[in-house]
C-alpha cells in the first residue's frame, strides 16, 4: 500500500520560458519523462531528477502545426509523438550519445579528496546525454483528440470520430483508419452482431486508453458516454471492432485502465470514478466500485470538487491517484479502499484555522516503482502574475513509501510489516510474532539461526501491549553503495523473526541483519550485475530465495543464498528454470513459482547437511498447467500454497492434514482462485514410499473464493488452540473491508450436522488498511498517513515554502481488533456453538474483555435507536453469548456506562434485571463492578433500593478490605441520603465538603499519635476535647458534622463502620483493623476505649498471639541452633558480627541492642573466631551425617517452618532486609576479606533474620501497641508486647495494672493470659522461653495480686518431658526472693521444684550470656 | 546441578535513576521421579550492578594505577564482580544478599527478585573507538567449599542529564504517616523518575524552534537550509529543507551526517592533538541540481548513545554536510519562442565543482527505555548451570 512521505520535492526548470509547461508523461519504464509546454518538448531523467533536453520549435513550424497538446513514448524510449493542434502529429527521435555520455558530470579540482573514493562506484549521480531530433510531421487534417501507443503502432482519434492507425515507424506509415459510426456498440458482446445501435454520428473520442490484458479500449466520448472497444480478431485491426457501453452513463470525462487487474477506471463530472470490469461470460461492462469521497469525512468538499481531471494508476496497479478540476491529490487502493485526500484536514488548512488553496494540478504522473509522483500544479502558473514573464517552471514530487507486500506478496512478508521507501525500510519496532506461542515457532521453524533471540515468556504479554501502543517504526536506511548502482528498489522482503531484511534493485540484490546492523553485498560487483531478480524474494529460514535472471548464460534461475556466508555465487545453490518466473512464494519447504507461460512449479528445498558451509538443494516436485484459466499472466497478482481446504468428504489423517501443501491460492486479477489437491484418487498407498519421492496428488480444478481481493494472508504454523484463527484465510478486499474464509469445526467430535458446511466467508469493516494479521492474536496491523504542520514556524515571508503549502506527512502503525465482527457474524448466522469455541480460544488475549464490549456496544446501538422495530433482534442472543465469560457482569456494566442513559431499558431488557447482576456481582466477589451497577441502579431504581445496595456493597468492600471502595461507598451513601427527599442523587464522584473535613482531620489523627508515643499522653485529652469524640454508640452524631441533614447518614454509616471494627477485633485481625483504620480515617483509640472492656478483651491469649503472628508475618522466635549444640562454648565474638550484620534492625531487638554495646573487638577477635568456625564447620557436617539428635530437629523445626513459606513474597521480604545490612557487608569484606562465612554463620544469619518479623510489620505492630496503651487495652499491649519480645512493654503495663481505674478483670484476664501463654511456650514453642523468663518479674509481680482459683494442673507442661527442658531450667537461675514460696507459681513448671525468682533486673545481661552462651546447666534436675 | 536463570522483564535497557529489576530463578532440573534425583544447596547468591571501563590502549592515557587485585581464591566469599573482565570497574552498586542456605528438591524452583536503581552518577552505556562503558548485573553464587560461579546479564543505560533531583516523598506530609497506610504508595513511587524523564525528555524535544541558515561558500550563496530543531530523542526523525531556489551558485549534490564525535579529554590523550574520532550513524544524499526546494529526513538509530561528557572522553552529536557546488555561478538561460531555427538545449556534461562542508552540532538525548529495548543487542536475560 502506499503512504505519503515527508513534503513534495519541488524541481526547477533551468531556464527561463514564457509558455508555462500543461503535461507530464513517463516513457514505458518511467526512468525519462516529458514535459509538454506549448511549443516546447523537455525529456527529465528520474534520477537525478534533472532535465536533460529541451527541444523549442521555430516560431515558423510552431505556426504550422500549432501548439502541442499530448505526447506519448514508444514502448522502447526511442522516439516521442506529440500531437499538435492543427491536426499534426509530430514524431521525434531520441537519439542518444554514442558512447553513453552523461551530463552533468562533476569535475573536481585537482588534488581533491574527493578523487580518491572507492572504485568502481561513482556516488554522484548523472543523466544520460540525450538529443531530440523531428522526423515528418503527420498531418491528419482534424484536430487530435487522444493519442495512444501500442507496441509497433500509435493510434490517434481525431476529432471528426475517426481512428487513425499510424506505425511508428514513419518509413512504411501505411495508415489505417476507422469511422467510429461503423463500430457496432452494444450492452455487451453477445448482442453486438446486429450492428451499429448507438448514435454515433458527430461524437469522438475524448480520451481512451489501451489495455493489454482486456485487448481493448476504454473510452470516453465527447458526449460523456462511455464504452469498450475491441478487435472481434485476434490481432487488433481497425476492420473488425466491436464495443459494449457502460449503461446509464453520461458524465465520464476521463478513463485510466489497470492492466494487472483488468479494471476500467472513468472519471466523471459529479467527481466520483466509476471502476468497471468486463464480465468474463457476456462481455458487457460491470461496475466494480466507486471511488467517491465520503460526505462523513470530507463534509465540505465531498459534492465540490468538480469533474475528475485525472486518473492515474500506480506502475504496480495496486493504487490510484485521482485529482480533481478543484484541484488535491486522492489515493485509493485497487478495490476502492480510501487511503489519502489532500481536501481536508492539515492539507486544507493551516495551523491557524484558515483554508489554504488547494493544489491545481494539470497533469501528473508516476515515477519508477512509485516512488514518486511527479506533478504540474496550474495554480502555480495562475497564481504569479508579476511583471516577469520569463519563469523557471516548477515540478513537484510527491514521496511515497510502499508496502512489501504491493510488488512482492510472499509469505514471509506477511507475518510483519514492512514498507519500502526509495532509499529506505520501515519496519515494524520488536517483534510482535513472539508474543504468541514463541517457543513452539521456533523450534518448528528454524533452530539453526544462532540469532533468534529466546523470547522470555514474561515480557511477552507486556512486549505486545506496548508494541501496539506505539507507533514507532524502525527505520533501516538502504545501503548508499548497492542503492546509487542499484536504484530503484524494486522488492524487498522480510524473514518470519523480523530480524533480516532483503532487498533488490535493478540488479543483484543485498540484506541486512537488524541484529548485527549490517548491510551484506555481493562480494564481487560483476556476479551483483549479472544477475536481476525478476520474480520475487523471499526467506526460507537462513536463506534467501530468489528468481533471477543470469544474463551470462542468459538463463532463468532459482538461487538460493544463505544468509550467514559471504554474498557470494560460489556459495549458492542455483537451479536452472525453463521459463521466466513471474512470483515466487515459500510455504514451509517447498518454493512456488508462477512462471510466464501460466504454469506453477513446486520445489522442494532442503538444507544439505554434509557441506561446510550452509547450502540448500532444490528439487522439482510437480508442476501445474494452469494456461486453461489464465488469460494472460500478467494478470495473476500472487500465489500461495496453504494447508487450507474445503471438505472434500475424505477425512485426512491428522498429521497429513496439518503438514501437507493442500492448496493453491491464486489471485487472479482480484479473483481468489484455490486448488485442491485430489485426494480422491488411489494416492493413499504411496504413503510407504519416501515422503519425498512419493508422487504427489494432483490438484483439482480450480473454484472462486472471492472477488475483489487485493491481499491474501495464511499461515503455515497450526495452533491447536486457535484453529479457527491460524486455519483461516483473511482477505482484504478493498473498499468492501475484510472477509475471514473461517473454518467451522465439530464440536466434541461430534458428527457435523449435514447442513453445515465446513467453512463459512465472513466479511467485516475495519477502519485501517490491513497490512498483516496477527493470526494467533486476533490483530491486524495497518498503518495510515499523519501529518504535522509547520507552516507556523515560518514567518509571512516564506509563505510559498513548501512547508506551508503542504503538511509533512509520516506513516503511523495502526492496529485494530476484529473478533467481535466475526463473533457477531457467527452469531447472526445461528452459529453460537462455533462463535463460543473461537471466543474462547482467544479469551486470554489482553484485549478480549474489549472485544465482548464491542459487541455488545455495536449491537445495543444498532438496535435501539432503529426507527423500525427489528423482526428478529440479535442483542438476547448476544447477551446470552456474553454470559458463558466470567466476563460478562463486567462487560455489561461496562458497556451501559459508556452508552446513553435512553438506552438502558432496552439493554438490560436484553441481559437482565441490573439487580440481579449487582447481586450476582456480589456472590463472585467482584465489587468493583459492583459498585458500577450502583450507579445503573442508582439512576434506575428509586433511592431505598440503591441504598439498600450500596449497604450491602459497602459492608462486603470493607471485609475485603478494598479501601478505595469503602471510601467511594461512604461518600455515596452520603449522597444518597442527604438528597433523599428533594434533590435528584448526585454523581457519587462529588465530594461532599462536610465529609472531607471529617477524614481529613481523622488523618492527622493517626498521623499525630504515631509522630511521638511521647506526646501522646499529653495530646490523648486534648484531641478527643477538642475534637469531641462520640464516648459510646450511644452518642448522637449530630455534633459532630455540623449539618443536621447529615446526621442520620453519618451516624448510619457510623454503626456500621463500628460494626465491622468490632467484628476485626474479634477475630483477631489486628491488621485489617490497622488498615481499615487508616484507609477509612476511623478513629481507633476512641472506639477503642468504649470497647476497652467490651470486644477490646481478650479471651485467649495463646490464639491471639498465634493469630498476630501469623496476621503479621511475623515468625515464631527459635532458639539459636548454635546455642544448643553450643561448639562456640567462647563464641562472644559471635554475636559482635551479627549485631554488625543486622546493625540496622537491631535497635528494637532485645538481644542485639544489649550487645550493641558491647565493644567490637574485631581486630583481636580473628583468631578465634576463625578457629570457632571451622569448629562449628566439623561439627556440623559430622551431625549432619550422623543424623541429628531428635532434640535438634524439635527446635530446627520453627526455621523449616519459614523455609516452606518462602514463597516470592517472603523471599522478596528476606532480601528486603538483607539489604538493610549491605553497608556492614561491605565492611565485613573488606576487614575479614581473607575470611569466609561458613555454613552455620550463615546458617545464624538466616536464623536471626529468621526471628525477626518483616520490617514493616514491626512498625505496624509498634503503632498499633501505642493505640492500645492509648485507649487502655491493656491486655492488647501484652499480646503486642509479647509478640514483639518488648520486655518495657510488659513492665509498663504491668505497672499500670496496679492502677486503681483498672478493672479487676482486666487484671485477671492478663495474669491468666500470660500463664497460658508461658504454658503453650512450654509445650509449642519453645523460643519464647527466653522472653518469658525475662520477664518473670513482672510476672511475679502480677502473681502477688490475689489469684482466684486457677486449676494448677492447667499449667502443667505437658511437653516438657519430650524436650531437654532448658526453659525450666532457667527458672532457678531467675530467683525473686519476693516472690512467696508458697504461692504456686504455675510457672515453674513440675511441682516441687523451688524456684528462685530473679533478683534483680540488672541480672539482665549475665542472663543474656548466659542465654547466648547457652549453659542451660541442669542443675535442678 | 541448579540452574539459574536471570531475566529482566522490563527489557535490557533502563534510564540512570530508574529502578531495575531483575527475577533470579534457580531451579533443580532434575526431575522428581528421577532416580539419581537428590536435593541440591546454594550456599549463598548476592548481585551487583557495576559498570566496566576499558580504554583503547592507542587513543587513552590512562594514569598508572597500582594493579588490582581480581584473583579470587578458591573458598572465598567475597564476590567480586569485575572478575575476569577487561578493563576496570568503575561503579558499583552495594551487593544485595539474595539468600543464604537455599536447598532445592528434585524440580523444584525459587525465584527471587532483584531490584537496584541504576546509579545517576554513571557513565551511559558506550562502545566508542577510545573508550567502552558496559553495564551488567552479576549475579555471585556459590555451593558450599565450591569456588563462587558468576551469571552475568549485560544491560543498557542510558542517562539523562540534568535530571531534577527527585523531591522528598510527600513532601506535603511531612511526618510520618500511619504504618498501614504506606502500601501502596511504595509502589507508586517506583514509577516516578521514569515519568519524570520522560516528561522532561518530552518537553525539551518537542519544541520546535526553526533555525535557518544561509548556505554560503567564498563563491555565493548556495541554499537556505532550515532545521526545525536542534535537541532529539532517540528514535527520531531529523528533518531539514533546503530552499536552493534563491541560490547564485548552483548545486550538484548535497548530503547529510549524522555523525558522533568522541573526544578524549586533553590530558588522557595518548599522543599530542589526537584526532577526534568520528562515527556515521546514516546518511542523506541527494542530487539536487535543477531542484528548488528538498528535504531530507534522518532517522537518528535507537541504538546509538546520547551525548555525554566523563572525565575521559566526551561524545558529540552533529549534522555534516557536503556539498559539490558549481563553480561558476549559472544564470537560467532564457528560452525564447518564435525564433527561426529550432533549439535544442541540453545540458552540461561536465560541470567544474567544487566541495566544501559544514557541520551544526546538534543534542541527542535518550528516549523511554522501553522502546530502545525492541532494538537492544541484548536480551536482557541470561543462564548459567552450577
Amino acid at each position: 500500500m502506499y503512504f505519503l512521505s515527508g513534503w513534495p520535492r519541488r524541481l526547477l526548470c533551468p531556464l527561463r520560458s514564457a509558455e508555462r509547461p500543461f503535461l507530464i508523461e513517463p516513457s514505458s519504464q518511467r526512468f525519462y519523462l516529458c514535459v509538454l509546454s506549448d511549443t516546447q518538448i523537455s525529456i527529465w531523467f528520474s534520477r537525478p531528477s534533472v532535465l536533460i533536453v529541451s527541444y523549442i520549435e521555430s516560431g515558423k513550424a510552431a505556426e504550422q502545426f500549432g501548439s502541442y497538446q499530448q505526447a506519448e513514448w514508444k514502448p522502447d524510449d526511442t522516439m516521442i509523438a506529440v500531437s499538435a493542434s492543427n491536426g499534426y502529429v509530430l514524431l521525434f527521435d531520441i537519439i542518444g550519445a554514442l558512447d553513453e555520455k552523461c551530463l552533468y558530470e562533476p569535475v573536481y579540482p585537482k588534488g581533491s579528496a574527493r578523487v580518491k573514493v572507492t572504485p568502481g562506484y561513482k556516488e554522484e549521480q548523472c543523466a544520460p546525454a540525450l538529443t531530440l531530433e523531428m522526423k515528418r510531421p503527420v498531418d491528419l487534417e482534424a484536430p487530435i483528440s487522444c493519442l495512444q501507443s501500442l507496441q509497433e503502432d500509435l493510434l490517434v482519434a481525431t476529432a471528426d470520430g475517426y481512428l487513425h492507425m499510424l506505425h511508428w515507424d514513419s518509413v512504411s506509415n501505411g495508415r489505417r483508419t476507422v469511422n467510429l459510426c461503423t463500430v457496432p456498440f452494444s450492452l455487451d458482446l453477445q448482442s453486438s452482431r446486429g450492428g451499429p445501435c448507438l448514435d454515433l454520428d458527430g461524437v469522438h473520442i475524448r480520451d481512451m486508453e489501451y489495455c493489454v490484458t482486456l485487448d481493448g479500449f476504454a473510452v470516453v466520448f465527447d458526449d460523456g458516454r462511455i464504452g469498450f472497444i475491441t478487435p472481434t480478431a485476434n490481432r487488433f485491426s481497425t476492420d473488425q471492432l466491436q464495443g459494449v457501453w457502460a449503461a446509464d452513463v453520461s458524465d465520464g470525462t476521463c478513463v485510466a485502465v489497470n492492466n494487472k487487474y483488468r479494471l476500467m477506471a472513468f472519471g466523471c463530472s459529479s467527481g466520483s470514478v466509476l471502476v468497471y470490469m468486463i464480465d468474463s461470460s457476456t462481455g458487457s461492462m460491470q461496475i466494480s466500485h466507486k471511488l467517491e469521497l465520503s460526505p462523513k469525512h470530507y463534509p465540505d468538499i465531498w459534492n465540490k470538487t468538480g469533474p475528475v481531471k485525472m486518473i492515474r494508476w500506480a506502475p504496480d496497479c495496486s493504487v490510484v491517484m485521482v485529482t480533481w478540476d478543484c484541484g488535491g491529490l486522492s489515493l485509493w487502493s485497487v478495490f476502492g479502499a480510501h487511503l489519502i485526500c489532500t481536501l481536508g484536514e492539515d492539507f486544507a488548512y493551516r495551523s491557524d484555522g484558515t483554508k489554504k488553496e488547494p493544489l491545481k494540478i494539470c497533469s501528473m504522473s508516476w515515477g519508477v516503482e512509485g516512488y514518486h509522483l511527479w506533478v504540474i500544479s496550474s495554480s502555480e502558473a495562475a497564481g504569479s502574475p508579476d511583471g516577469e514573464q520569463l519563469k523557471q517552471a516548477g515540478i513537484l514530487q510527491f514521496q511515497f513509501i510502499k508496502s512489501a507486500l504491493t510488488v512482492n506478496p510472499c509469505t514471509s512478508n506477511q507475518e510483519q510489516v514492512l514498507l519500502h521507501g526509495e532509499d529506505r525500510l520501515y519496519l515494524t519496532c520488536g517483534d510482535p510474532t513472539q508474543g504468541h506461542s514463541g517457543g513452539d515457532k521456533t523450534s518448528q521453524r528454524d533452530g539453526g539461526s544462532p540469532l533468534h533471540r529466546p523470547a522470555a515468556p514474561a515480557c511477552l504479554s507486556q512486549g505486545l501491549s506496548t508494541l501496539l501502543g506505539h507507533k514507532h517504526w524502525q527505520v533501516v536506511q538502504i545501503h548508499s553503495t548497492y542503492l546509487e548502482s542499484n536504484w530503484p528498489i524494486r522488492f524487498a522482503a522480510i524473514d518470519w523473526s523480523g530480524q533480516c531484511v532483503t532487498v533488490a534493485g535493478r540488479r543483484g540484490f543485498a540484506h541486512y541483519s537488524l541484529y548485527s546492523r549490517k548491510w551484506k553485498l555481493f562480494g564481487n560487483v560483476t556476479q551483483e550485475q549479472n544477475m536481476t531478480v525478476t520474480g520475487g524474494l523471499a526467506w526460507w529460514k537462513d536463506f534467501i530465495v530468489v528468481a533471477c535472471y543470469n544474463y551470462i548464460d542468459q538463463q532463468e534461475e532459482l538461487r538460493l543464498y544463505s544468509k550467514s556466508s559471504n554474498l557470494d555465487n560460489a556459495f549458492a545453490s542455483v537451479t536452472k528454470l525453463h521459463t521466466d518466473t513471474l512470483l515466487l512464494n515459500v510455504f514451509r519447504n517447498v518454493v512456488i513459482v508462477f512462471r510466464a507461460d501460466c504454469s506453477i512449479g513446486l520445489y522442494s528445498i532442503e538444507r544439505r547437511q554434509d557441506s561446510v558451509n550452509p547450502s540448500a538443494c532444490v528439487e522439482l516436485l510437480q508442476e501445474v498447467s494452469m494456461s486453461r484459466y489464465i488469460p494472460h499472466p500478467g494478470l495473476v497478482v500472487s500465489v500461495t500454497l496453504t494447508s487450507v481446504r474445503t471438505d472434500t468428504g475424505i477425512t485426512l489423517k491428522a498429521p497429513q492434514q496439518v503438514c501437507s501443501s493442500e492448496s493453491i491460492l491464486l489471485n487472479l486479477a482480484g479473483q481468489l482462485i484455490m486448488l485442491q489437491r485430489d485426494r480422491s484418487g488411489p494416492q493413499a498407498r504411496d504413503k510407504d514410499a519416501p515422503a519425498n519421492q512419493a508422487k504427489l496428488p494432483p490438484f483439482c480444478p480450480p473454484v472462486v473464493l472471492a472477488q475483489c481481493v487485493e491481499n491474501v494472508w495464511t499461515t503455515c504454523r497450526n495452533n491447536r488452540k486457535k484453529r479457527h484463527l491460524t486455519e483461516a484465510l483473511w482477505l482484504s478486499c478493498g473498499e468492501a473491508g475484510m472477509k475471514v474464509w473461517l473454518p467451522l469445526f465439530p464440536r466434541d467430535h461430534r458428527k457435523p450436522h449435514s447442513f453445515l458446511s465446513r467453512r463459512i466467508m465472513l466479511p467485516f469493516h475495519i477502519n485501517i488498511y490491513p497490512l498483516t494479521v496477527l493470526f494467533e492474536d486476533a490483530l491486524i496491523l495497518g498503518a495510515s498517513n499523519e501529518t504535522m504542520l509547520f507552516d507556523g514556524a515560518h514567518g509571512s515571508s516564506a509563505s510559498e515554502s513548501l512547508e506551508s503549502l503542504f503538511p509533512f506527512c509520516t506513516v503511523e502503525r495502526t492496529s485494530q481488533i476484529y473478533l467481535h465482527h466475526i463473533l457477531r457474524q457467527l452469531l447472526v448466522r445461528n452459529l453460537g456453538e462455533q462463535a463460543l469455541m473461537l471466543a474462547q480460544s482467544c479469551a486470554s488475549l489482553p484485549y478480549f474483555p474489549h472485544v465482548l464490549e464491542l459487541m455488545v456496544h455495536v449491537v445495543l446501538e444498532e438496535e435501539a435507536t432503529s426507527r423500525e422495530p427489528i423482526p428478529d433482534p440479535l442483542l438476547p442472543t448476544v447477551a446470552k453469548f456474553v454470559t458463558e465469560f466470567p466476563l460478562f457482569l463486567q462487560t455489561i456494566v461496562h458497556c451501559a456506562r459508556k452508552t446513553e442513559y435512553a438506552l438502558w431499558n432496552y439493554l438490560f431488557a436484553a441481559v437482565g434485571n441490573p439487580k440481579d447482576l449487582f447481586e450476582e456481582c456480589l456472590m463472585v466477589q467482584d465489587l468493583d463492578t459492583a459498585a458500577s451497577y450502583l450507579i445503573i441502579l442508582q439512576n434506575m431504581e428509586v433511592p431505598a433500593v440503591s441504598r439498600q445496595h450500596a449497604t450491602l456493597l459497602f459492608n462486603t468492600a470493607l471485609e475485603q478490605g478494598k479501601w478505595d471502595l469503602c471510601r467511594h461507598m461512604i461518600r455515596f451513601l452520603k449522597a444518597i441520603g442527604s438528597g433523599e427527599s428533594e434533590t435528584p442523587p448526585s454523581t457519587p464522584t462529588t465530594q461532599e465538603p462536610s465529609s472531607t473535613g471529617g477524614f481529613e482531620f481523622f488523618r492527622n489523627r493517626s498521623i499525630s499519635l504515631s509522630q511521638s508515643a511521647d506526646s501522646i499522653t499529653g495530646g490523648k485529652f486534648n484531641l478527643q476535647k477538642t475534637f469531641s469524640m462520640p464516648s459510646g454508640p450511644s452518642c448522637k452524631g449530630g455534633d459532630r458534622w455540623c449539618k443536621d441533614s447529615d446526621s442520620a447518614e453519618n451516624l448510619y454509616i457510623d454503626v456500621m463502620l463500628w460494626r465491622h471494627a468490632r467484628r476485626l477485633l474479634e477475630q483477631v485481625r489486628l491488621r485489617d483493623l490497622g488498615c481499615f483504620s487508616a484507609q477509612l480515617g476511623f478513629e481507633l483509640i476512641g472506639w477503642l476505649c468504649r470497647e476497652r472492656t467490651r470486644v477490646a478483651c481478650i479471651d485467649d491469649f495463646v490464639t491471639a498471639l498465634k493469630c498476630l503472628h501469623k496476621d503479621f508475618l511475623w515468625p515464631f522466635p527459635v532458639l539459636p541452633a548454635c546455642s544448643i549444640n553450643s561448639p562456640l562454648k567462647n563464641g562472644r565474638f559471635r554475636p559482635v558480627l551479627s549485631s554488625r550484620l543486622l546493625k540496622s534492625q537491631s535497635a528494637d531487638s532485645l538481644l542485639n541492642s544489649d550487645m550493641d554495646t558491647t565493644p567490637p573487638q574485631v581486630s583481636t577477635a580473628n583468631h578465634t573466631w576463625l578457629d570457632g568456625l571451622g569448629a562449628v564447620r566439623k561439627e556440623l557436617d559430622s551431625a549432619s551425617s550422623h543424623g541429628a539428635p531428635q532434640t535438634q530437629e524439635a527446635f530446627l523445626s520453627p526455621l523449616i517452618n519459614k523455609g516452606e513459606e518462602c514463597s516470592i513474597g517472603s523471599a522478596t521480604d528476606l532480601t528486603e532486609t538483607s539489604s538493610m545490612v549491605d553497608g556492614d557487608w561491605t565492611m565485613v569484606d573488606e576487614n575479614f576479606s581473607t575470611l569466609s562465612l561458613s555454613q552455620s554463620e550463615l546458617e545464624h544469619i538466616s536464623m536471626e533474620l529468621a526471628n525477626k518479623g518483616p520490617h514493616k510489620s514491626q512498625v505496624q505492630l509498634r503503632y498499633l501497641m501505642h493505640v492500645f496503651m492509648e485507649a487502655g487495652c491493656l491486655e492488647w499491649c501484652v499480646v503486642i508486647g509479647l509478640i514483639l519480645r518488648d520486655v518495657s512493654v510488659i513492665k509498663q503495663v504491668v505497672g499500670f495494672l496496679d492502677s486503681p481505674e483498672v478493672p479487676e478483670e482486666t487484671v485477671q484476664s492478663i495474669r491468666a493470659g500470660l500463664m497460658a501463654v508461658d504454658q503453650w511456650a512450654s509445650s509449642d514453642c519453645l523460643g519464647y522461653k527466653p522472653f518469658l523468663n525475662l520477664i518473670r518479674p513482672q510476672l511475679m509481680k502480677l502473681m502477688e495480686v490475689p489469684v482466684e482459683q486457677v486449676q494448677p494442673e492447667a499449667f502443667h507442661p505437658t511437653g516438657a518431658s519430650k524436650l531437654s527442658d532448658p526453659p525450666l531450667l532457667l527458672l532457678p537461675r531467675a530467683e525473686d526472693p519476693r516472690c512467696p514460696p508458697a504461692s504456686s507459681l504455675p510457672l515453674e513448671g513440675p511441682p516441687g521444684v523451688n524456684a528462685r525468682p530473679l533478683e534483680d533486673t540488672r541480672e539482665e545481661p549475665e542472663e543474656e550470656e548466659a542465654l547466648e552462651e547457652g549453659t542451660y546447666d541442669c542443675t535442678l534436675s | 546441578m541448579i540452574e539459574v536463570v536471570a531475566s529482566m522483564a522490563r527489557g535490557p535497557v533502563f534510564l540512570a535513576g530508574e529502578v531495575l529489576e531483575c527475577l533470579i530463578t534457580f531451579t533443580n532440573p532434575m526431575s522428581h521421579l528421577s532416580t539419581s534425583a537428590s536435593s541440591e544447596v546454594l550456599a549463598w547468591a548476592s548481585a551487583q550492578i557495576h559498570c566496566q571501563f576499558h580504554a583503547s590502549d592507542s587513543r587513552v592515557a590512562l594514569p598508572a594505577q597500582g594493579t588490582k587485585q581480581d584473583v579470587q581464591a578458591e573458598s572465598d566469599t567475597v564476590l567480586i564482580p569485575s572478575r575476569g573482565e577487561r578493563g576496570q570497574c568503575v561503579l558499583d552498586t552495594p551487593p544485595k544478599i539474595l539468600f543464604c542456605d537455599l536447598r532445592l528438591d528434585p524440580g523444584e524452583s525459587k525465584t527471587y527478585s532483584y531490584s537496584e536503581v541504576v546509579p545517576t552518577d554513571g557513565p551511559p552505556s558506550f562502545r566508542g573507538q577510545a573508550v567502552k562503558y558496559v553495564y551488567k548485573l552479576t549475579i555471585g553464587c556459590q555451593r558450599v567449599n565450591s569456588p563462587i560461579k558468576l551469571l552475568r546479564v549485560p544491560f543498557r543505560v542510558l542517562v539523562l542529564h540534568g535530571m531534577p533531583e527527585p523531591p522528598f516523598p510527600q513532601d506535603e506530609e511531612v511526618a510520618p504517616s500511619n504504618p498501614f497506610l504506606e502500601e501502596e504508595e511504595g509502589s507508586r513511587r517506583d514509577t516516578r523518575p521514569l515519568e519524570r524523564a520522560l516528561d522532561m525528555l518530552m518537553i525539551t524535544t518537542s519544541r520546535r524552534c526553526p533555525y535557518m541558515f544561509n548556505i554560503t561558500n567564498m563563491r555565493g550563496k548556495v541554499a537556505k537550509f532550515c532545521i526545525f530543531k536542534t535537541v532529539y530523542r532517540l528514535g527520531e526523525d531529523i528533518i531539514g529543507t533546503f530552499n536552493f531556489s534563491e541560490g547564485d551558485i548552483p548545486c550538484l549534490q548535497y548530503s547529510v551526517s549524522l555523525q558522533s564525535e568522541e573526544e578524549v579529554n586533553d590530558q588522557y590523550q595518548r599522543r599530542p592533538c589526537q584526532p577526534v574520532s568520528v562515527t556515521g550513524h546514516g546518511r542523506h544524499l541527494e542530487s539536487c541540481l535543477h531542484t528548488a526546494s528538498s528535504h531530507f529526513s534522518l532517522p537518528i538509530p535507537l541504538n546509538v548513545t546520547p551525548g555525554f561528557t566523563t572525565d575521559i572522553v566526551s561524545l558529540r552529536w552533529r549534522l555534516h554536510f557536503e556539498f559539490i557546488t558549481a563553480r561558476e555561478p549559472v544564470e537560467a538561460p532564457v528560452v525564447l519562442q518564435n525564433q527561426s531555427e529550432v533549439t535544442v538545449w541540453t545540458g552540461a556534461e561536465n560541470v567544474d565543482v567544487d566541495t566544501f562542508s559544514w557541520d551544526l552540532p546538534i543534542k541527542v538525548l535518550p528516549t523511554n527505555p522501553t522502546l530502545a529495548s525492541y532494538v537492544s543487542q541484548f536480551t536482557g536475560t541470561n543462564s548459567i548451570t552450577i
